[in-house]
């Protein structure tokens, strides 16, 4: 069972021609790019490509729920300043998914590009990206006062954690729900 | 011994149970990822901090984000399990399930050493300081092993499946 998503979204060599219904030829130029090839076609491109984006994934979305959970109040005692550093490495996590993202993608472009699920994760990940960038700038701008107490934390910080914590969960389901619908 | 256990599961109610809801499959898939996230995420910083990293971090935090740990493994635990018993046939016989839980293993047996010989101490440390060297032992295990559950469990579509 855990195989079935593998076949279905790798389309083999002859299915890709058949697959794309009058899409844009940038997706069908991508799927027969060199990386598309050896994403989508080689026996360690896929495996790996997809190791890489579990990893991001794992500190992207680690850090940012440990950050929203500190905003919110349901994490306490860890310092804000903490959270700067942080914030470099769920950065350089993204980094590594957006490059291991954007690989996958190429390897099934035209199939990708008409995938409900998938066009809903993406907005999910810009979605957070952005309330990110706003929860950083916060951050830097406000350290002082919220490490001086908790109820310093307005209520406008705790809704962009709750934004970002929906981005992320939302990305997450999404993500999985493409191998299914 | 492997085949025997396959035996017993498959036909049982909870093998028929996960096989027959058809939504079960990806919402377990979900909470899995999540917990991963939650587990890794929580770990990450637990073991840059008891590496000697990040040290604007005080020490005694990791009290507050190893619960995380735990409610992340606990997903991951249950999830994994589930789908361990909706298709015992193929993960028993996959090596890199099977490599995935030795790793698991050493990671427990590495949270032991954390709980037992570390824990008990952090609050002596100085909470902005460096850190023994047990405790940047423990921490690389930690990171090491933790990747490479992650990276094993992913792969299980594609390695060593018979």
């Amino acid at each position: 069972m855990a195989r079935r998503r593998r076949y279905n979204l790798r389309p083999v060599g002859q299915q890709k021609s058949n697959n794309n219904h009058g899409g844009l030829p940038v997706f069908e130029w991508l799927e027969s790019s060199s990386l598309g090839i050896w994403v989508g076609e080689s026996l360690w491109g896929y495996p790996i490509v997809l190791g890489m984006h579990a990893i991001g994934l794992a500190i992207v979305v680690g850090i940012f729920v440990m950050l929203d959970l500190r905003l919110l109040g349901v994490i306490r005692g860890v310092s804000f300043a903490a959270f700067q550093s942080l914030f470099r490495l769920a950065w350089i996590g993204l980094v590594i998914n957006a490059v291991s993202g954007s690989a996958l993608f190429s390897s099934q472009a035209t199939t990708f590009v008409e995938s409900t699920p998938f066009l809903i994760k993406i907005s999910a990940v810009i979605a957070g990206v952005i309330v990110g960038v706003f929860m950083q700038r916060r951050l830097a701008r406000r350290l002082a006062d919220w490490d001086g107490a908790d109820s310093n934390i307005e209520a406008s910080a705790k809704l962009l954690a709750l934004l970002s914590l929906v981005c992320w969960i939302g990305a997450i389901f999404a993500g999985r729900l493409i191998a299914y619908l | 011994m492997t085949e025997a256990l396959v035996q017993a599961i498959e036909g049982g109610a909870i093998n028929t149970w996960v096989l027959s809801t058809y939504w079960l499959w990806p919402l377990l898939e979900i909470i899995h990822f999540i917990g991963l996230s939650l587990l890794l995420g929580s770990m990450l910083v637990v073991d840059l901090r008891l590496a000697g990293f990040l040290r604007q971090i005080d020490i005694t935090a990791m009290h507050r984000l190893l619960p995380w740990a735990v409610i992340g493994f606990a997903m991951n635990a249950t999830s994994g399990f589930l789908f361990f018993m909706g298709d015992p046939g193929r993960y028993a016989i996959n090596i890199g399930f099977q490599v995935k839980m030795i790793l698991v293993l050493i990671a427990g047996l590495n949270v032991l050493v954390f709980a037992l010989r570390i824990n008990p101490h952090i609050d002596r440390w100085e909470r902005h300081g460096d850190t023994p060297a047990i405790a940047k032992a423990v921490a690389w295990v930690s990171l090491c092993t933790w990747t490479g559950v992650l990276l094993l469990g992913r792969l299980i579509p594609y390695i060593g499946t018979g």
